[in-house]
């Protein structure tokens, strides 16, 4: 070991230097308080012995000085006292000594005591170093979670819900990873779908779980299948991929302007809450459904809560961190308390903000104890365009080429699957005309309702006209498809290339020759001609949007069967 | 804070009790309370969870009670829940655990 040894009395070091020495260790030497912490500096000691009364700096202040040069590295300092009143004693130990030495020296007791020293001494520098690698994995681990976090919150936020014009949210996760998942997406009909899943658990765990159920997400939507089939999905992926007491209460909802309605599928949430214009809570979609990842779905899980979108309305749908927030002295926010903002003395487009104001205020400084995610969706602003410009997803044109193909869908086909995203999906791989796919989605969405709706279920529009009616129209369809016995809907397609001007090499752009027939007793052709204008009124799908897309449309046969002609170009 | 869990074995029944608070700090404490009832040997054995003196139960509870029933035989399994407050009915009902537990 190497010691210094601070004393202004040259019998005293001589001793210890040779006491020292005798034993092996390393000795240096100084006479005053000042020359001692230059020593302690330039030799850098495992052990100090200092003296008390010295000449210009005395021991109590050297030590001082000493100890705190170094922070991290612990030196023992051993002081050399004739004092043994407790008072002295004390003084030594708050100076920053670790232990004292009274004079005259007992050679047992002072090895004994620099054996005990050099223990500690170890004990902390291993302590130390302990520290350091710790502190090190630390960092490398936030660093990863950063990372991983970057990652996920751009795979999950890959959608609309930052730029649909219609909603406003807000969401704070717990800790670094959100274990609530709120996702948006345009439909290629332009309905908006939204969910919010809520896994059990918190952070990493909860977000690797949330990362295929984004993607499925944004996959089905994108291609058209309604929020059931999604559910539907997202169920069957959990399932195979999440431990069994891990599950994810989930809401999802599809906002369709065109149908004014909105249909809820609400899995283990809590009740989505409905305001009419004034504010004032009209209706609550409670979970009907069990969370998402738990068991099989049948038949009637798929089902959906069709609600009517009325002028004013507002949804909201919030996670359990909500009302289960707790306050400073542990009293939880609670359902009542939540929904006390909904009685019609609020102005209803500050309701968002108010809830939040209150949720802040009752929290306090309260420590957050689970994800806490809230959503509005103003129904009036449905129907506008998404905020920004929307990135297209890259894809090679195929130049237009001739083809042609055929379905035909049996009543037992239309009574389990909706054919069209599937339809939709091979189009597009056949042509992908880039920036139609809407338009295409929109054109054969409508006709092929209008085939199912009015030519096999006999169902009348104008049902849909009062709110009574609305309800009862979707209730009918149901009960018609599912007895739906015979019948069956063709779809043709025909692609013929077009050229602009005849000298070029390649088309331009091509022609789709759509015809959707039914075996439905058709319209009356005159009929038709006034549903053209007067097919836009509430409710009503319309086969003037139809018309107002394609370049012509025309109805055939006993008015069973739409040929409609719609024409692209690169 | 979170709650204590009781056990009571009986020749063809375990009744688990929890008390206080039914949150993820009770996850190894609960699992303990059934482990050794479930499994091939001791199928048709019935469990009733006692929720008599729980005042909150989370997501991660329930997560728990799914895990029991997949050891106790998934959908052969017996498992009564027992002493439910409306609060925390209104909890199990939300995730519809009815459909895969007697609750009373």
């Amino acid at each position: 070991m190497k010691i210094l040894i601070v004393d202004d009395d040259p019998i005293n070091r001589t001793i210890l230097q040779r006491l020292l020495g005798k034993e092996g260790h390393e000795v240096i030497t100084a006479d005053n308080g000042r020359d001692g912490v230059d020593g302690y500096v330039r030799h850098e000691p495992d052990l100090v012995l200092m003296d008390i009364r010295m000449p210009g700096m005395n021991g109590y202040e050297a030590a001082r000085e000493i100890k705190s040069l170094h922070a991290t590295r612990f030196t023992p300092i051993i002081f050399l006292t004739a004092v043994t009143d407790d008072e002295g004693l004390v003084q030594c130990i708050d100076a920053g000594g670790d232990d004292f030495l009274t004079k005259p020296f007992n050679r047992t007791i002072l090895q004994a005591k620099i054996g005990a020293m050099e223990r500690i001494r170890q004990l902390h520098a291993r302590l130390t170093l302990q520290k350091e690698e710790l502190e090190q994995h630390q960092e490398r681990v936030h660093q990863e979670l950063e990372v991983g976090r970057h990652i996920f919150s751009h795979i999950v936020s890959a959608g609309h819900l930052q730029d649909a014009p219609c909603l406003n949210h807000w969401t704070s996760p717990m800790t670094l990873f959100n274990g609530d998942l709120l996702v948006a997406s345009y439909n290629p009909a332009g309905g908006l779908h939204i969910m919010l899943g809520d896994f059990t658990g918190h952070g990493l765990s909860a977000a690797v779980a949330a990362m295929p159920v984004a993607d499925i997400f944004y996959d089905m939507t994108a291609q058209g299948f309604s929020i059931g089939d999604l559910a539907e999905a997202m169920n069957v992926k959990l399932l195979s991929i999440m431990p069994r007491r891990m599950f994810c209460a989930a809401c999802l909802i599809e906002v369709d302007h065109r149908q004014k309605s909105i249909n809820i599928w609400n899995g283990g949430l809590p009740d989505v809450l409905i305001a009419d214009e004034s504010g004032r809570l009209v209706q609550r979609v409670v979970s009907s459904r069990m969370p998402l990842g738990i068991a099989r779905m049948t038949r009637e899980d798929r089902k959906v809560e069709i609600l009517e979108m009325r002028p004013g309305f507002r949804v909201f749908l919030l996670s359990d961190g909500v009302t289960e927030a707790t306050a400073p002295d542990g009293s939880m926010y609670g359902v009542e308390r939540l929904e006390s903002h909904f009685d019609g003395h609020h102005p209803p487009e500050r309701l968002f903000e108010t809830i939040l104001k209150d949720l802040e205020q009752f929290r306090g400084n309260a420590e957050q104890s689970d994800d806490i995610s809230l959503l509005e969706i103003v129904c009036d602003r449905a129907s506008e365009e998404p905020k920004g410009v929307e990135e297209k997803r890259q894809r090679t044109a195929i130049p237009p080429t001739p083809w042609e193909v055929n379905f035909t869908f049996s009543a037992q086909t239309l009574k389990t699957v909706d054919p069209l995203p599937t339809i939709i999906t091979a189009v597009m791989n056949l042509q992908a005309p880039i920036g139609h796919r809407e338009r295409l989605y929109t054109i054969l969405a409508e006709l092929f309702s209008n085939a199912l709706d009015h030519g096999l279920l006999k169902l009348d529009t104008r049902t849909k006209k009062t709110p009574e009616g609305f309800l009862q129209y979707y209730s009918e369809r149901e009960e018609r498809l599912a007895r739906l016995k015979e019948g069956s809907i063709r779809l043709e397609l025909n692609h013929f290339p077009r050229w602009n001007g005849a000298t070029e090499n390649e088309p331009s752009g091509g022609e789709i020759h759509i015809l959707m027939e039914d075996t439905g007793a058709g319209f009356d052709l005159n009929q038709i001609h006034t549903q053209l204008h007067g097919n836009l009124g509430h409710g009503g799908r319309g086969i003037a949007l139809v018309k107002s897309l394609c370049h012509s449309l025309d109805y055939q046969g006993r008015g069973n069967c739409a040929k409609a002609v719609y024409r692209w170009t690169a | 804070m979170s709650g204590t869990i009781n056990v009571s074995r009986h020749d063809k029944e375990t009744v688990i009790s929890v008390k206080g608070r039914f949150n993820f700090e009770m996850h190894s404490q609960f699992r303990a309370a059934y482990q050794n009832d479930s499994g091939e040997d001791n199928q048709g054995r019935r469990f009733v969870i006692d929720l008599a003196g729980t005042e909150y139960i989370d997501s991660s509870a329930l997560g728990m009670l799914l895990l029991l029933r997949e050891e106790a035989g998934a959908n052969e399994s017996d498992i009564e829940i027992i002493n439910t407050r409306p609060e925390i009915r209104k909890i199990l009902e939300t995730a519809n655990f009815q459909r895969l537990f007697k609750i009373a």
